[in-house]
């Protein structure tokens, strides 16, 4: 194996993609749930 | 009625957004080749890179919108920054933990106070600021004009961020260009800053509607709470 290359690692770009995912759902959601209760609270 | 037209408009450029990320994701985790050092480390790219590049085009929208904040005193203009502040720190939150997690497997550590990770830190905690900022101010009008210079005081910090490894001896890597990457990382990594971009544009819409409604609500609330004030005072 040729020195100063990363193998594997595939655990760590999973865990990337997964936060922005969830980053990203868990803040539309809040968009979407602080919206509705305002139209309600009208 | 144009602006229920706008909000139709920016719902499909949301979903827009999402479809494009979808492709743009499937590309660069299973089509784009390993990059020669990083190997397969270096697919984080396709989600840090338009994250830090979005975050920093809402920043720089927040900037924008600041003055026309202070110059017109319009509530729409107020209600825009604050979307484009929040979902700005939304992307740059998400843009520090990536970094994180890439910087484990290449630099042996999840954090480093290096030029570059320090000043997005900072960039992450003036824009979080001037939201807290807003919180504590009760007078919209205050809360405006407060936030729109607090937002061009932050926003000192976006240039920094961009230039700190042009300027600086620095562990992250500079920009690269196109002729520097082969051709099939360039397409992930465009597709999903256009991806991105939509659907930052899609939630600072829904972030000034909220803020919108927000004012709204206060202002009817407003005879209500001078009223109980006024008891208060007199009592």
């Amino acid at each position: 194996m040729p020195e100063g290359v990363i193998y594997g690692g595939w655990s760590f770009v999973i865990a990337a993609y997964a936060i922005t995912a969830t980053g990203l759902t868990v803040y539309a959601w809040s968009l979407f749930f602080r919206l509705r209760r305002l139209r309600e609270e009208e | 009625m144009k602006e229920a037209r706008g909000g139709m408009w920016m719902k499909y450029v949301g979903a827009f957004g999402l479809l494009l990320l979808l492709v743009g994701s499937y590309i660069g985790l299973f089509v784009a080749p390993a990059e020669r050092h990083m190997g397969d480390v270096a697919r984080i790219m396709y989600v840090h890179v338009p994250t830090a590049w979005v975050a920093m085009v809402c920043y720089t929208i927040a900037f924008g919108l600041a003055i026309v904040s202070l110059w017109k005193e319009t509530a729409v203009s107020d209600a825009r920054m604050t979307g484009a502040i929040e979902t700005g720190v939304v992307l740059n939150g998400l843009l520090l933990l990536q970094g994180m997690i890439w910087g484990r497997p290449t630099w042996g550590v999840w954090w480093d106070w290096d030029v570059r990770l320090t000043t997005s830190l900072v960039m992450f905690l003036l824009f979080a600021g001037v939201l807290a900022l807003r919180s504590f101010v009760d007078d919209a009008r205050r809360r405006a004009a407060w936030s729109a210079v607090a937002t061009i005081v932050a926003f000192v910090d976006v240039p920094l961020v961009y230039f700190c490894v042009r300027w600086w001896r620095s562990l992250h890597q500079v920009q690269s260009t196109p002729s520097t990457v082969d051709p099939m990382m360039v397409i992930p990594l465009r597709i999903n800053a256009f991806a991105v971009l939509f659907v930052a544009l899609w939630m600072i819409h829904m972030r000034k509607r909220i803020e919108l409604a927000r004012r709204k609500r206060e202002e009817t609330d407003l005879p209500e709470r001078l009223a109980v004030q006024e008891g208060e005072a007199n009592a």
